[in-house]
């Protein structure tokens, strides 16, 4: 099967919009914490609407190449065999870590993965500032050995969205934690709250998608920590709610940097490098924050002498 | 096997999994609706607008903004240090709105401004800042982000040169 027979994410809309109703009107009730800024939330949600626009320029070559690379499969995994769904419900979670991963750590992809960080605001409409520019990126590639093993392009389809659709109701604060054996396994508003703080303790921190063992098994897992309330946005906040500035100011930035490299060197660390790489060494990488603050932190327990 | 017929292809498989291929043909090349109903995303494009809107509308009329009051210098410089840890503060210039702040540290210049129901901080050099012109009471501050490009802050008391 080639196209699905379904979309999860557009039979999801109904829910999405219900719920986002429902958390602001339990926080006008004061019966959650729910905090929304109406420019902010425009500017979320805008990006979610027109998603579809600039996605319509990649969608035929990405089904393309995963058409072309499904027709030479290795193996045929039945569309209806459960244990088929079993299976790709680990491997494109499996992805999903990987792809989450390099959108953080690699200037290129966080260029496209930016803008669903760029609000200072954690709530529902905030799982729908979605990538304008995630198909120019590339990282469909990722997905593609699924196609080589044996699922059709259809199954991956309903996998991935099944897995955005899992991503929206975590994108909250008006739920604490969940129960602890849940906390364990699958990725919680808790987990993802931590994934959105700029806090030095917890960046690059919770990449899961639908399970948060793939962040335990590789070292990048942080639990959310009572004492450190997380701060959302970005390192450097965008100052605009203009959603071209929201989709593409990575992007202009990553330019601006190439036009300014003397070297190969500096071309491929703009590039390629963790995002605000520099020269120099100048800016404040992630890295750099993280490391900064564990020296705080242990000048502070260091007793005085 | 009925002769004349032409023979099934016998199904391979590797390890139970089925290897013969199955029907390719694009389903969307089995009948003559397009691959990409227009109007059908449009209308719903248009539905989802409509949404939106409503949403925004609600959330608005919610009042579920963070308070966000003028800045003091107490308040400029707790906000500084969440973006700036290992900055010392020398001095603090507030916006007269109270939506803005301005700050010497050392050889650099920490500027802070309200955006919605948050705020931004951005670090420059502090020689860019003391040379920077003051228009009808606005310092025009040259930032060098995608956004904002420039900061017009109009500053109580501001004179670089007692810095």
């Amino acid at each position: 099967m080639l196209e699905a027979p379904f979309d999860p994410v557009k039979l999801a809309i109904p829910f999405f919009i219900l719920a986002i109703l429902l958390e602001i009107g339990l926080g006008r009730l004061r019966l959650a914490s729910a905090e929304y800024e109406a420019r902010d939330t425009a500017a979320s949600l805008a990006m979610g609407l027109l998603r579809g626009i600039p996605a319509l320029l990649t969608a035929g070559l990405i089904f393309a190449a995963t058409v072309w690379v499904w027709e030479h499969r290795v193996l045929t995994v039945p569309f209806d065999a459960w244990w088929g769904w079993v299976a790709i419900f680990f491997l494109d979670d499996l992805i999903y870590y990987v792809f989450h991963r390099l959108s953080h750590e690699r200037r290129f992809w966080w260029a496209a993965h930016v803008n669903h960080h760029s609000s200072q605001h954690y709530n529902l409409s905030t799982a729908l500032r979605q990538t304008w520019t995630g198909g120019l990126a590339g990282t469909w590639l990722l997905w593609l050995p699924l196609a080589f093993l044996g699922f059709s392009p259809a199954q991956i389809a309903i996998q991935q969205g099944i897995s955005l659709v899992y991503q929206f109701w975590i994108h909250t604060e008006a739920v604490g934690r969940m129960p602890a054996w849940f906390e364990a396994v699958f990725n919680t508003p808790s987990h993802h709250r931590v994934h959105h703080a700029r806090n030095p303790r917890y960046l690059d921190r919770n990449y899961a998608g639908i399970l948060i063992i793939w962040d335990k098994m590789f070292g990048t897992f942080q639990a959310e920590l009572d004492e450190e309330k997380p701060r959302y946005g970005l390192i450097r906040n965008l100052g605009s709610f203009n959603i071209l500035t929201v989709a593409f100011h990575e992007w202009i930035a990553i330019g601006r940097d190439l036009a300014s490299a003397r070297s190969l060197r500096e071309v491929g660390g703009y590039l390629f490098g963790p995002p605000a790489w520099s020269p120099d060494g100048s800016r404040d990488t992630s890295k750099s924050l993280r490391a900064r603050w564990a020296a705080r932190q242990s000048a502070g327990a260091t007793p005085a002498e | 096997m009925t002769e004349g017929q032409p023979a099934p292809r016998p199904p391979s498989s590797f390890r139970g999994v089925r290897l013969d291929a199955i029907d390719i043909v694009p389903d969307s090349c089995t009948s003559q609706e397009p691959a990409i109903p227009i109007p059908a995303f449009l209308s719903q494009l248009a539905v989802s607008g409509v949404a939106v809107l409503v949403i925004v509308a609600l959330a608005a009329a919610a009042r579920l903004a963070r308070s966000t009051p003028p800045l003091d210098e107490a308040a400029a410089r707790a906000l500084l240090a969440d973006d700036f840890p290992d900055a010392q503060i020398d001095q603090v210039w507030l916006a007269a709105d109270g939506a803005a702040a301005l700050a010497l540290s050392g050889s650099q210049a920490l500027y802070l401004f309200r955006l919605g129901d948050a705020w931004v901080a951005r670090d420059l050099a502090w020689s860019d800042v003391a040379s920077a012109p003051v228009r009808g009471g606005r310092l025009h501050l040259p930032l060098s982000d995608v956004s904002p490009r420039l900061a017009r802050p109009a500053l109580a008391g501001w004179a670089p040169e007692t810095a």
